[in-house]
């Protein structure tokens, strides 16, 4: 063979000028202001919020006690006597602060704000419906928990909880809806058929069910949620894949002998990323808004966890405690305007008429 | 011509695709887009296969690659499509998809639309080097050498590799394609109508880059196209197909200068042609509609716009016969005449 040409060489220049698609893409929503900006205020909100236990809480960061050093943040329950104080149960380190001024030797570090969403009243030094105030920020609700705490703590679990289930209902939904569109035939009269008698389940009546039998936590309930939330994703991957099986590229793929999996997820599921992109923004809010719902009724997570549909439930019982109904709804809020806005920002840079040619 | 030149041997194949309908999707009619064909094609050699939007010449290209089962699971597959692989011969038309796989690096498409027949997700590189991966046991910087040379071999750079075919003019993805089917060497190249998706200028380009490499290489081609004219110019032998059936085939230039079956003959006479040997016929102009494949006329097809139809047309189903030496026409009707 003749000396011929390599690839190496121009490929690293070559690189940076190629962009695929995708890319191109994500400079086109940098570009959409409000919605990146929407989105890097989410996402640096949610990534904090994994650190809150650090920086809202009522246990104590460090405790030096005669000579000794405890986490409490990290080792958890810690009983009052240990350090010499006189309460039942677990230690109140915002009074064992007051009282370790005036020891020498001893001293406590709170994190800066020090009220944790899940103290309540039998705990001393709590009071009721306490009104916004330079302690507690947003009040205190009718179990005596601060209700910034909670509603922080709340944003974790409404936007975990939420883009968990969406995962895994596109999980479901992509896969099985992929298959349908790509194998047709028996398997997608079937699967249809199936998936129409699935959708005429009552929701709300096998969640009641449900939770009359078990008490829901988080994973089951996502569980639950998914096995009902799958559905509608299946319908634009069936669209998708049966309209992109029709062309070229995948005849090719197939001529070459490519496996059938390696067809559905290297070759046509990139090409078919449009709708579950652009939906996963409305399908996280889909999640927020199920959890809230069913927090709100009383079928969703079990009460001391921080959420906001409980939030908002109770409140609505207290509506003279204005803050107790403001600060839930303002958070949920916020929180979907700013999805919104992503969602919103996202559909954009995805629309097909600016990049119809590359599709 | 001696059977060990033979690459493949097409006999009575059929393909027909139920259609279903109603609420319990009952088989409501059958489209019969190739209804028993039979054609064979020789090493080296350059097969025509030309016809009316249509008539099923797309279908008979899949069914040779053996990817219609994979993309149309209800397809109704009769006849035979016997390869001959260094002496071991396979019927592709029997063959499970697992035994399929082993044959598939032999026989390679090239594909009308250069925009939809490259994963526009995937960088030029790893379009090439895909059906490497799969056929051989190369290792990255072979498979990058490998891509290298084939870039260059169909007039690219080997720069380009990592650029997306949307990055492309038509002929340049014409060009992908086409290396892409040569990266397994396979003997026999099925080109769907390679050049009518791109510019008159850039046809010849790729026209004459495709014979070049034949000459290089040494595979077979089956080359579909509805215009005479550019097979007439790369093909060996001629198949005229007329709704999923081949009504005339034969030596390239018999069928292009002497054609004998009615619709070759007003197929032909649509081509304007600078030829002094050839004296000035009327053109001919067909009456009426291609009647669809889902519902053929009884017989010959091509009776209810045949100028020379009668009445026994519309009893049987003509057969390809040896009107001349190598030419063969599927009219009993052109034969008599001929003899008397
Ligand atoms: N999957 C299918 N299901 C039903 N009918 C089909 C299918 N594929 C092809 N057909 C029909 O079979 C016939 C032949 O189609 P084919 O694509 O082979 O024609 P063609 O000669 O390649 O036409 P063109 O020149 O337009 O490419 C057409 O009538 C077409 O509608
Ligand atoms: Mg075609």
């Amino acid at each position: 063979m003749e000396n011929t040409p390599t690839v190496d060489q121009a490929a690293a220049a070559q690189e940076q000028i190629s962009l695929s698609v995708l890319k191109k893409r994500w400079l086109k929503f940098k570009s959409i202001k409000r919605g990146y900006y929407a989105f890097i205020i989410l996402i640096t909100a949610y990534i904090i919020s994994f650190f809150l236990p650090l920086l809202i809480n009522n246990r104590a960061l460090v405790v030096k006690y005669e000579g000794e050093i405890w986490f409490p943040v990290f080792q958890g329950y810690i009983a009052g006597s240990t350090f010499g104080e006189d309460v039942p149960g677990e230690a109140n380190y915002r009074e064992l602060k007051v009282k370790f001024k005036s020891e020498k030797g001893n001293w406590v570090i709170m994190p800066p704000y020090p009220y944790g969403p899940y103290e309540d009243v039998t705990t001393a030094g709590n009071k009721m419906y306490e009104e916004p105030g330079r302690g507690h920020w947003f009040g205190t609700d009718n179990t005596g928990r601060d209700v910034f705490s909670r509603l922080l703590y709340g944003f974790n679990i409404s936007l975990s909880f939420a883009i968990l289930f969406t995962i895994a209902s596109y999980l479901i939904g992509v896969s099985i809806g992929a298959m349908m569109g790509y194998f047709g035939g028996k398997f997608d009269l079937i699967t249809q058929r199936f998936i129409e008698i699935w959708a005429t389940l009552p929701f709300l009546f096998v969640m009641i069910i449900i939770s009359s039998i078990v008490r829901p936590n988080f994973f089951l309930l996502i569980v639950i949620l998914t096995l009902f939330g799958w559905i509608g994703m299946t319908y634009y991957m069936r669209a998708e894949f049966y309209r992109e099986k029709t062309k070229d590229y995948v005849a090719a793929a197939i001529s070459m002998g490519q496996t059938h999996k390696k067809i559905i997820f290297k070759h046509i599921l990139p090409n078919s990323l449009v709708p579950i992109i652009t939906y996963f923004p409305f399908a996280v809010i889909g999640g927020i808004g199920s959890l809230v719902g069913l927090d709100f009724l009383g079928f969703g997570l079990p009460p001391p966890t921080p959420s906001w549909g409980q939030m908002v439930s109770v409140g609505l019982q207290n509506m003279v405690k204005w803050w107790m109904v403001l600060a839930p709804l303002g958070a949920l809020f916020t929180t979907l305007l700013l999805i919104v806005f992503i969602g919103e920002a996202i559909r954009e840079a995805f629309d097909p008429r600016v990049y119809s040619r590359l599709r | 011509m001696s059977d060990k030149q033979k690459l493949v041997d097409v006999k009575n194949l059929k393909v027909h695709f139920p259609l279903f309908g109603g609420v319990l999707s009952r088989r409501v009619a059958t489209v019969k887009a190739v209804d028993g064909i039979s054609f064979s094609i020789k090493r080296k050699e350059t097969i025509g296969l030309v016809g009316e939007s249509g008539c099923g010449k797309t279908t008979v290209g899949r069914a040779l690659v053996a990817i219609l089962r994979q993309l149309y699971p209800d397809v109704e597959i009769d006849g035979s499509i016997t390869y001959n692989f260094n002496g071991k011969s396979v019927d592709f038309a029997r063959l499970k998809p697992r035994e399929l796989r082993k044959y598939r690096s032999k026989v390679q498409m090239i594909f009308q639309d250069p925009f939809a027949s490259l994963n526009p997700r995937m960088t030029v590189a790893q379009i090439i080097s895909e059906p490497l991966q799969l056929h051989t046991k190369m290792n990255d910087s072979e498979m990058k050498d490998r891509v290298g040379w084939l870039l260059d071999k169909v007039g690219l750079q080997p720069e380009q590799a990592y650029r997306y075919p949307h990055e492309f003019s038509g002929g340049q993805r014409q060009r992908v394609g086409i290396a892409r089917a040569l990266a397994t060497n396979p003997d026999l190249i099925i080109c769907d109508e390679p050049v009518s998706a791109l510019d008159v200028s850039i046809q010849a380009q790729v026209i004459n880059l495709m014979m070049d490499l034949q000459e290089e290489f040494g595979m077979s081609y089956l080359f579909i196209a509805h215009d005479l004219s550019v097979v007439e110019h790369i093909a060996d032998r001629i198949a005229v197909m007329y709704l999923g059936n081949v009504v005339e085939f034969g030596e390239s230039s018999t069928v292009y200068y002497d054609p004998r079956h009615p619709y070759s003959k007003a197929l032909l006479s649509a081509v304007p042609r600078p030829d002094p040997h050839r004296q000035r016929e009327s053109r001919i102009v067909l009456e009426g509609d291609v009647p669809t494949p889902l519902n053929k006329p009884s017989g010959c097809g091509f009776r209810t716009r045949c100028p020379l139809a009668e009445k026994s047309c519309a009893e049987e189903i003509p057969v390809l016969e040896e009107h001349a030496l190598e030419h063969w026409v599927a009219c009993p009707i052109v034969k008599e005449k001929n003899a008397g």
